[in-house]
């Protein structure tokens, strides 16, 4: 018996509360606007933590159930018909019980098997790899997968404003809050996208991580450790040449044509760094489907942020293919959709 | 639709042994548990009827020793003499007199169609049918025993064949309503009937229900002497323990529809019914035993019917009794047809195997599992499969009894449910999983949530059940959870209502309703005559910038008759006072463009209040309000009045901004001497008996000013640009009238209270051109026509504008004319929250006008979704126990909270020989000592402690509070020994519970004192 096919039924969003710009972000943790836009390229973002009370108003939980429950609609179907969920996320609510539990439960998900992934910017592609996988080898029918991260934790709100360098403002206007799923099913249910290839590589041998986060306990929660650090320079050398070749291997992977693609999900690092490497992505006509900009680096969430947008503008027969790139420990992702 | 159209099992409620709704059904089979216990002792003594199986096989005929059963377990729902009369408006006489079972369905019927995303007031006097499986009559043989005490009450209480009837005349239901006593198959019978008659249009909803309650040994002993009776009092169905029958209780009640009817209303869907089916046995071998033969054509008929093969059955719900030879028939019946299915088996099992044979609702708990099952897409274990009878070959018929939950695959998924009859009425039902549907929501509109009950009690209890739901739902579904609420929540007197944009404030707030619910007032149902509602239309001054531009994002409506009125002031203003308002733009606030806007304001809101049914039987306005009120009355046309109103305020525009207003806490008489003189001042309203306003000339109005302040009288300058209705207006005034020539002089449809007069216009008096230009100079004589309308008896007014400015006077004029009225300001200024109007809505329901509140959500959100059904008041008991039949007592009919009351039939006056009740005062020393205790420990008052709150779920003791609980038992009552804590954690749920357990450790060993226990069972 051939393998099924997977297809890509439909993708459900969940940004949390009112979008944050820049002016705002200035007024708040004093980040100087020009600079935002100039050297990062984002406009706004969004929190699950009200930044000017400090208050977390939601969970990781929280927005992915939501996110999870609009795919779920957009698919027309009920908790019951989902037989698997896998998530991807590098700030789970808690280490345990995962959250993807916690969503399944707020779900009515019971019964079915369930994966976490702790997982960073590649980590929505590897989640739908997982679930890719398990279709084609007929475990599952209908997969939920989910991907989202709250940074609640790493942001600081009763800080005095002058008092930070650059480099711990970057990350207020870089990252974001946000959760995105998508039903991924055996059935060529919604506009019938399948799902022709997901590849999902490490290459960090012998390379220092381009980012770490940390986490605490209470035997260490005192320590000086930084909570979280980017090496902004390996980041900008090396996702470029990354992506390229993520890009390259699926298409000889399927033996199709940078001609013939019709869109581009590139990696979604920030608004400046995502134009760059897409414009580095030799398509000519594809079109770009960049989101960062105006969402903020949401980690795990960005690729269904990125499919969200693509199912919006697709309308015809056509090829995309994403790429997304993980620069902790460094891995390189892509995925390949055709709708026919 | 087709003679074999689905139907749509669209909502549901049920009681079961372990399970007091459809979620702890759910979990108690999911979790494999077992529902049984010992017989409760308010149903009779156990030990009384009991005589234990026998020692040796041999002695068979000693073991059945006449009067007696061989168990003393069953499966008994827990609180089965609690019951809301007054919620049903049944007299608490009445309730007692009646069947619990009667009591029970009406409060399910209540919960399911609640379930059902329905009103149940929705479906009165509509032809909607009511089908009750019923065999047990066990009330009656209690209760119509003597005679002489029989009345009215009796025959109506009798649940038998009143048990249907009851729940039509209660809820108001017309189609068809019976009760059905096949036996044991019943109630899958009455849902087999239901079925074929919503396909043959003789209702559009159906109620399907079941019911059994053990009141009495009687069948326990029939079973036992039958050679029926299982010793554990538990079916152990297909199992090679399998050793007859135990018994069980049970009330379920399911709605159905026609799949296409569900579909269309956007209801939620269970399961669908494929198809139905009933036969008899006929002239069998013996009229109790189970026949093979009929069993397999009727299965196999059904499913020919439903087009389905065994290869498209997933599972099986089967009657499964745990008798041997039932067990071995049902299985080669359905064997015949799943032996040479392809593929693997069909996975088999049992509800029977966690609490017993519910008999007249045996068939709708197999339903209600199989429903369930399909609707979580996951078949539960059967309880003792594990211990499979080998005998049976369930393996070589490709019958799988389920040891563990079995997944179901995506896609259409058929399920199959078997009940069958003691005199071989049997049934048989096919089920498929709901097809899907689309429901997508919008992205976080708001919404407001409305719960509403019988009493302030329940209307906090209600509150708190749907925060805890509603706080474990996903945020997208606020605004469609907040219109069900509206469609299934909002028809009850005691009331509240959250409008919220984000789900954890509604969670939040509802919480926080809940403590304000002992305050609700009732509101009246419409007895008193329908509500009287006036609109009152504030006056210049309470324009602000982007006022209520919230209405305009989140009010569909008024966003329609917004844009409306705007296109038909454009011509004359040359702009859009729409935009102006909404870009907050300052220029609004000149009154060439504060009159258009205000007035375009007033017109949208009071449209899109009429529109959602809340409409005005009388209008007041305030100066430039008046505009507005006259549109709403009809007196003026929406197009006469903009150009009016524009015109108005242009003209006005023109004059000199040489004038003021000042605000004077003096009675208009107190006002007139001051104004002698003073040509160009005069009194521009009268608000209140000391409440005036003097407008004219600036000089002159700062002497006056400076004359008042003086005297030290309260004053207060408006911020206009113009002295309006003041001698300045005056040039003006001509020019207007010319203006309002050709305005028609028809009569309002509305009653108008004019502020020119300061009373109501009568007679043939009209708004006509001499009305309006008279308006612009005279007093707005707001305190006498305000006056003139509270005093004619109006219940409601809602002010009608972007601030609250008449509502104060309002309030000061109620207040002073001793009124009832119930006051509102639509827009309390600009600090209102940006879902004002749901706000608003919830407010006016709250003061017992009915919206239509589907003005408030956009089409995409009016998608009904399950909310926890009516949590009832549980505090009115009433039982009768079952002894031998002519000693059977009735409780007393309500038992106050934290009362000890068990209901122990007395036998002693009669001096029978039965194990009596342990010995005088002891029992009451117990319970109070206990329920003390319980209290010591848990730190709870005693008097919110009852007997039948359960220790852990309801009073908070966990291991640890259980250890300190046993230990004191132990210093209190010495005698006992040491408890086994063991006992106390696995067998002891509620407080009663403990009680009893107390009381049989003090009667078995520890109290001398009392008789020795029964003739020769021991």
């Amino acid at each position: 018996m051939a393998p099924p096919t997977a297809y890509l039924a439909s993708v459900g969003t969940c940004l949390p509360g009112d979008p944050v710009d820049n002016a705002t972000l200035a007024k708040l943790v004093g980040v100087d606007e020009t600079w935002a836009e100039m050297f990062i390229g984002n406009t706004s973002r969004y929190f699950a933590v009200d930044l000017a009370t400090g208050q977390v108003r939601h969970t990781l939980a929280d927005i992915a159930t939501t996110a999870a429950d609009r795919a779920l609609a957009e698919a027309a179907l009920e908790p019951g018909d989902i037989d698997c969920v896998v998530m991807g996320t590098a700030t789970p609510d808690h280490l345990m019980p995962a959250t993807v539990n916690l969503v399944a439960d707020r779900l009515g998900i019971d019964n079915v098997p369930t994966y976490q992934l702790q997982s960073g910017c590649a980590g929505a592609v590897q989640a739908l790899d997982v679930a890719r996988t398990l279709l084609l080898a007929r475990r599952c029918e209908t997969v939920l997968v989910i991907g989202g991260d709250v940074c609640a934790k790493h942001l600081e709100t009763d800080f005095d404003p002058g008092s930070r360098t650059s480099a711990e403002l970057v990350n207020y206007v870089l990252f974001g809050d946000g959760a995105g799923a998508a039903v991924l099913s055996t059935e060529a249910m919604g506009q019938g996208i399948a799902i022709r290839q997901v590849l999902n590589r490490l290459v960090g041998l012998g390379r220092e991580p381009g980012q770490v986060i940390d986490w605490f306990g209470l035997g260490d929660r005192h320590s000086d450790r930084t909570a979280v650090m980017e090496d902004y320079k390996a980041i900008e050398e090396a996702v470029p040449v990354m992506a390229r070749q993520m890009f390259w291997e699926l298409l000889d992977d399927l033996g199709w044509g940078a001609d013939g693609l019709d869109f581009l999900l590139p990696p979604q690092l920030s608004g400046r760094m995502s134009d760059r490497i897409s414009a580095g992505m030799p398509a000519p006509d594809a079109r770009r489907i960049n989101v960062v900009r105006t969402v903020g680096n949401n980690g795990n969430a960005l690729p269904f942020l990125q499919l969200d947008e693509l199912l919006r503008r697709w309308e015809e027969p056509g090829r995309a293919v994403a790429v997304a790139i993980e620069s902790s420990k460094w891995i390189k992702s892509g995925i390949a959709l055709e709708r026919s | 639709m087709t003679e074999r159209e689905p139907i749509a099992v669209v909502g549901l409620d049920c009681r079961f042994p372990g399970a007091r709704d459809a979620q702890e059904y759910w979990s108690l089979l999911m979790d494999g548990r077992d529902g049984t216990e010992r017989v409760p002792e308010q149903r009779w003594d156990a030990d009384r009827y009991h005589a234990p199986p026998p020692a040796s096989p041999q002695s068979t005929h000693e073991a059945r020793p006449p009067g007696r059963t061989n168990t003393v377990r069953g499966g008994f729902i827990a609180d089965p003499d609690a019951f809301d009369p007054a919620f049903f408006g049944i007299a608490p006489r009445e309730a007692a007199a009646m069947d619990p079972q009667q009591r029970l369905l009406l409060q399910c019927s209540w919960r399911a169609i609640e379930d059902a995303t329905l009103a149940p007031q929705e479906l009165a006097g509509t032809e909607t049918g009511v089908f009750v499986g019923v065999m047990a009559n066990e009330w009656a043989y209690l209760h119509l025993t003597d005679y002489d005490r029989i009345t009215a009450r009796y025959g109506s209480g009798n649940g038998y064949f009143m048990g249907a009837n009851r729940v039509s005349y209660h809820l108001d239901l017309r189609g068809p309503s019976l009760a059905v006593d096949t036996a044991c198959s019943s109630s899958l019978v009455a849902v087999h009937l239901a079925v074929n008659s919503l396909r043959a249009r003789e209702c559009d909803h159906a109620l399907a229900a079941g019911t059994n309650l053990i009141m009495t040994p009687v069948i326990n002993i029939f079973y036992a002497q039958a050679g029926l009776s299982a010793p554990d009092g538990r079916c152990k169905p297909f199992s090679a323990a399998a050793d007859g029958i135990g018994r069980a209780e049970g009330v379920a009640v399911l709605v159905l529809r026609r799949l296409s009817d569900a579909l269309a209303d956007r209801q939620p869907v269970y399961a669908v019914l494929q198809e139905t089916g009933i036969n008899q046995d006929g002239r069998s071998n013996g009229i109790t035993a189970p026949n093979r033969w009929a069993q397999q054509q009727l299965i196999e008929s059904v499913w020919r019917r439903a087009g389905l093969t065994a290869d498209d059955i997933r599972f099986v719900e089967a009657h499964g009794t745990g008798t041997l030879l039932g067990d071995f028939i049902e299985a080669q019946a359905l064997g015949e047809l799943t032996g040479g299915r392809s593929g693997g088996s069909v996975a088999l099992g049992s509800v029977k195997s966690n609490f017993g044979h519910a008999e007249g609702a045996a068939g709708i708990a197999g339903l209600v599992k199989a429903v369930l099952a399909l609707h979580h897409r996951t078949v539960p274990p059967s309880r003792f499969a594990d211990d499979e009878n080998p005998k049976l070959d369930l393996a070589g018929r490709r019958l799988s009894l389920l040891k563990s939950p079995l997944r179901l695959p995506s896609g259409t998924v058929h399920a199959a449910v078997s009940s069958f009859g003691m005199g071989g009425s049997n049934a048989h039902a096919v089920l498929a999983t709901a097809p899907r549907a689309v429901h997508r929501s919008r992205h976080t509109a708001p919404g407001v949530f409305t719960v509403s009950a019988r009493t302030p009690e329940r209307l906090r209890a209600n509150l708190l059940a749907q925060a805890d739901a509603l706080s474990r739902r996903p945020e997208n579904q606020l605004a469609q959870l907040c219109w069900t609420s509206n469609r299934v929540k909002s028809r009850l007197p005691h009331r509240a209502a959250v409008a919220a944009a984000d789900l954890p404030t509604l969670v939040a707030e509802l919480r926080a309703a809940a403590e304000r619910a002992g305050a609700s007032r009732k509101v009246d149902g419409g007895r008193r005559g329908a509500p009287s509602v006036a609109f009152a239309f504030t006056g210049q001054g309470a324009q602000h910038p982007r006022m209520t531009a919230s209405w305009y994002r989140s009010c569909p409506s008024y966003a329609r008759h917004l844009d409306e009125i705007d296109q038909l002031l454009a011509p004359h203003t040359g702009v859009s006072v729409r935009d102006l308002v909404l870009d907050g733009d300052a220029e609004a606030d000149r009154a060439r463009l504060a009159q258009p806007a205000l007035f375009a304001v007033q017109y949208a809101m009071a449209a899109a209040l009429d529109e959602a049914g809340i409409s005005p039987s009388s209008v007041i306005g305030h100066s430039i309000g008046e505009f507005a009120a006259a549109c709403t009355a009809g007196a003026l046309d929406a197009a006469d009045a903009a150009r009016l109103v524009a015109r108005r305020g242009a003209l006005m525009d023109k004059l000199p901004e040489d004038g003021g207003m000042l605000a004077v806490g003096l009675a208009a008489t107190e006002v007139e001497p001051l104004l002698s003189g003073r040509e160009r001042l005069g009194v521009a309203a009268v608000n209140g008996p000391h409440a005036t306003v003097i407008a004219g000339d600036a000089d002159q109005l700062a002497a006056v000013e400076k004359e008042l302040a003086e005297r030290e009288v309260s004053l207060r300058r408006l911020s206009v640009s113009h002295a309006f209705h003041s001698p300045l207006m005056r040039p003006v005034v001509e020019e207007f009238r010319r203006e309002c020539a050709d305005v028609s002089d028809r009569r309002p449809a509305l009653q108008v209270y004019s502020t020119v007069y300061g009373r109501a216009l009568t007679g043939e008096e009209t708004l006509d051109a001499a009305y309006w230009a008279r308006q612009i100079t005279e007093p707005v004589r707001f305190a006498e026509a305000a006056g003139a309308l509270l005093a004619d008896g109006v219940t409601h007014v809602v002010e009608i504008g972007p601030r609250a400015v008449l509502t104060p006077l309002l309030a000061r004029l109620r207040a002073d004319g001793d009124h009832t009225v119930s006051l509102h300001s639509a827009h309390p200024g600009e600090h209102a929250p940006a879902h004002r109007p749901q706000q608003l809505f919830g407010e006016l329901w709250c003061a017992g006008l009915t919206p239509d509140w589907s003005l408030l959500y956009a089409e995409a959100d009016r998608v009904p979704r399950r909310l926890p059904p009516y949590l009832f008041d549980d505090s009115f008991r009433s039982w009768r126990s079952g002894g031998a039949p002519e000693r059977a007592e009735a409780s007393a009919p309500t038992v106050p909270p934290g009362a000890d009351s068990p209901a122990v039939p007395s036998g002693a006056d009669r001096g029978e020989s039965c194990p009596p009740a342990p010995a005088a005062g002891l029992p009451d020393s117990v319970a109070a000592l206990t329920h003390q205790l319980v209290c010591r420990v848990g730190g709870h008052d005693p008097q919110r402690v009852h007997d039948h709150d359960r220790l852990h779920e309801d009073l908070g003791f966990d291991s640890i509070r259980v250890m300190e609980l046993k230990t004191r038992i132990e210093d209190a009552l010495p005698q006992l020994g040491p408890l086994p804590i063991e006992d106390l954690l696995a067998n002891l749920r509620t407080v009663a519970d403990l009680v009893g357990h107390l009381r049989g450790r003090l009667a078995d060993g520890a109290a001398p004192a009392a008789p020795a226990t029964s003739e020769g069972t021991r």
